[in-house]
């Protein structure tokens, strides 16, 4: 590929990001704009944001390459990343909105009226930010290295930088505004080349080097317990991922919070035809690229592969813009939903605070991204929902719809997903992928039971420590807003 | 006599201009508030489980007949593999329904509730 059209698409996504970003300065004034855009969004910019954010690196590259290696196992994952909205729909959007906290720690502070409550839940909130931000980052060095041939390093480095830019500059009512431009550049990144693709397939007769159901590579099918582990992964760890928490604030009530994810699951649904069908064709027409290692760069490689000459080279441009999009929005969402966890609690909420804190939370996954190697994008994001699923998802689930969660349940619950989920995550590093066995490789399906376990046990034994609260606070998350009232 | 809308201090946040941020008609240190609030939350709780349930079951079931099923690997339409139609496109209109039937029955819910109180 001619490396100055990664490069242009690169420079040009970066400087779209960044004048919506600027945009979006002169209207974020007071420490409210900068955290959840006033709670102003309507539903449709708010679920476009919400799709622009969620859709990263692992949907954008990781699923066609996932499906390039192994086929109909991989479809499993764009059904659990949209199921898991639903999950959050059902129940999560509206009660959490209605809350009325910024981020999670608000909320489990707020709901158990414990500090010690608030301060570990910030710390597993901010390494689930910094355990997602890393496979981005890989991506970027990923798309950075194969498209200009520039040294890995470049990728990473410069999307922390352009979100540390936009982040300080704007805060998150830019961000909504970049969020939602994002989310329609990367649909249509992704869907542009793959219609041409089929057209010049279907145009020049172009006959497929390999069937549809052979695995390239000798990749064996995953089992049962795979997929029940990625479905648990997936369905449970969304609902507790900060960065799309943080969005269901900018809805102005519990009900548009709900409409919001209604539009979030049809733009999903939507984008990951996308995905899938360039996958299926890679199988079909690039196998080759799996066999090489380069499964993650299907989508990249595949119009200059399949289209050739300008049009291969502007489709590659298209694409490579729209895989900036997809670890820019990411990574600034995690970024903004970090700092504004870090600022409260280190900073005391400041705007300053809220601006240093978003370097720290940008830097610090930097290091890691350049200590760590490129793994299997999709993969390597499932675990973070797995690790997620076992520490946020069981208190934030019972904290919603059981009165007798108490702090110290809360806490054993977080504790002990943490060191289950996080414990298997090491060791099956560690061991490798290809020795780890699938419960270490999948630790979702023993390890998120038994956080809710751990945290129901805890809370029964710890009755006495139900805080005096509850009721007031579950009837305002569960209680419908009244429509505005004039005269009373 | 003159009626009082007792809110709680907020914890850190700011209410969107033009809206009461929280519904307190009912206080729920009264008993009938606390009555009406729990079985609103448990009608809420029993949607949720039911819809959730529900997709699982017909997602199992879906697994199971394209694993199983006698001749479903070999199917194809119109030269697609059935099992790649259905994992690839045909799951997300059930997620769709799923999701768009609960939003409904929510808000139902809710309204119920509210006849309830402005009843009293």
């Amino acid at each position: 590929m001619n490396p100055a059209v990664g490069l242009f698409a690169f420079i040009a996504v970066s400087i779209a990001t960044a004048v919506i970003g600027f945009y979006g300065l002169r209207i974020s004034r007071t420490t409210g704009d900068f955290y959840v855009a006033s709670r102003t969004v309507p539903p449709w910019w708010n679920a476009s944001a919400i799709g622009g954010e969620y859709l990263s690196a692992a949907s954008f590259l990781g699923v066609a390459g996932l499906i390039l290696l192994s086929g109909t196992d991989a479809l499993w994952f764009p059904i659990g990343y949209t199921a898991g909205y639903l999950m959050l729909l059902l129940f999560v959007a509206a009660p959490l909105r209605r809350s009325g906290a910024y981020t999670i720690p608000d909320f489990t502070e707020a709901r158990l009226d414990s500090k010690l409550v608030r301060r570990v839940t910030s710390l597993v909130v901010v390494a689930v930010g910094w355990l997602y931000i890393v496979p981005q980052l890989h991506g970027a060095a990923l798309t950075i290295r194969i498209t200009t041939g520039l040294p890995s390093w470049v990728g990473s480095t410069a999307v922390v930088l352009v979100v540390c830019l936009t982040v300080v500059a704007g805060g998150m009512r830019s961000i909504t505004f970049v969020q939602a431009f994002q989310y329609w550049l990367k649909l249509t990144a992704l869907a542009v080349p793959v219609v041409f693709v089929l057209l010049v397939l279907a145009g020049n007769g172009t006959q497929p080097q390999a069937a549809l159901p052979v695995n390239p590579t000798s990749q064996a099918a995953a089992g049962a317990y795979q997929h029940i582990s990625l479905l648990v992964a997936l369905l449970f760890g969304t609902l507790g991922l900060p960065h799309v928490l943080v969005r269901f604030y900018t809805n102005p009530d519990g009900q548009s919070a709900r409409r919001t994810t209604l539009i979030v699951l049809g733009l999903l649904s939507v984008f990951y035809l996308f995905p899938t069908v360039s996958g299926a064709l890679g199988r079909m027409f690039a196998p080759e690229l799996a066999q090489s290692g380069q499964a993650d760069a299907l989508v990249l490689l595949l119009p200059g592969k399949l289209v050739g000459g300008t049009a291969g080279d502007l489709l590659s441009a298209l694409v490579v813009a729209g895989a900036f999009a997809a670890f820019l929005s990411t990574t600034s969402g995690l970024v903004v939903s970090l700092s504004g966890v870090i600022s409260q609690d280190l900073f005391g909420g400041s705007v300053r605070g809220f601006r240093l804190a978003a370097v720290l939370a940008a830097v610090v996954p930097l290091g890691f991204a350049f200590m760590t190697d490129t793994l299997a994008l999709a993969g390597s994001v499932g675990l973070v929902f797995a690790f997620t699923a076992s520490t946020i998802c069981p208190v934030l689930l019972l904290g919603i719809w059981w009165r007798g969660l108490t702090d110290a349940g809360a806490i054993a619950g977080m504790l002990t997903g943490a060191l289950l989920c996080g414990g298997a995550m090491v060791v099956g590093t560690l061991m490798g992928p290809a020795n780890a066995p699938a419960w270490l490789a999948q630790p979702a399906a023993w390890s998120v039971p038994a956080a809710f376990a751990v945290t129901v046990a805890v809370s029964m034994v710890t009755k006495n420590r139900v805080p005096a609260s509850v009721n007031r606070v579950m009837s305002r998350l569960h209680v419908p807003e009244r429509p505005v009232v004039t005269e009373r | 006599m003159t009626r009082v809308r007792v809110t709680a201090p907020r914890q850190s946040a700011t209410a969107a201009p033009g809206r009461l941020p929280y519904p307190r008609e009912v206080p729920e240190d009264s008993d009938a508030g606390r009555v009406f609030i729990r079985s609103l939350i448990r009608s809420q709780l029993r949607l949720a489980l039911v819809v959730a349930c529900g997709f699982l079951v017909i997602l199992t079931v879906l697994a199971l007949i394209l694993v199983y099923g006698p001749g479903v690997a070999e199917t194809r339409v119109l030269g697609i593999p059935l099992v790649w139609l259905v994992l690839g496109v045909g799951i997300y209109p059930v997620i769709g329904l799923s999701a768009w039937l609960y939003t409904r029955a929510a808000a139902r819910n809710e309204a119920r509730y509210r006849d309830l109180v402005e009843d009293k």
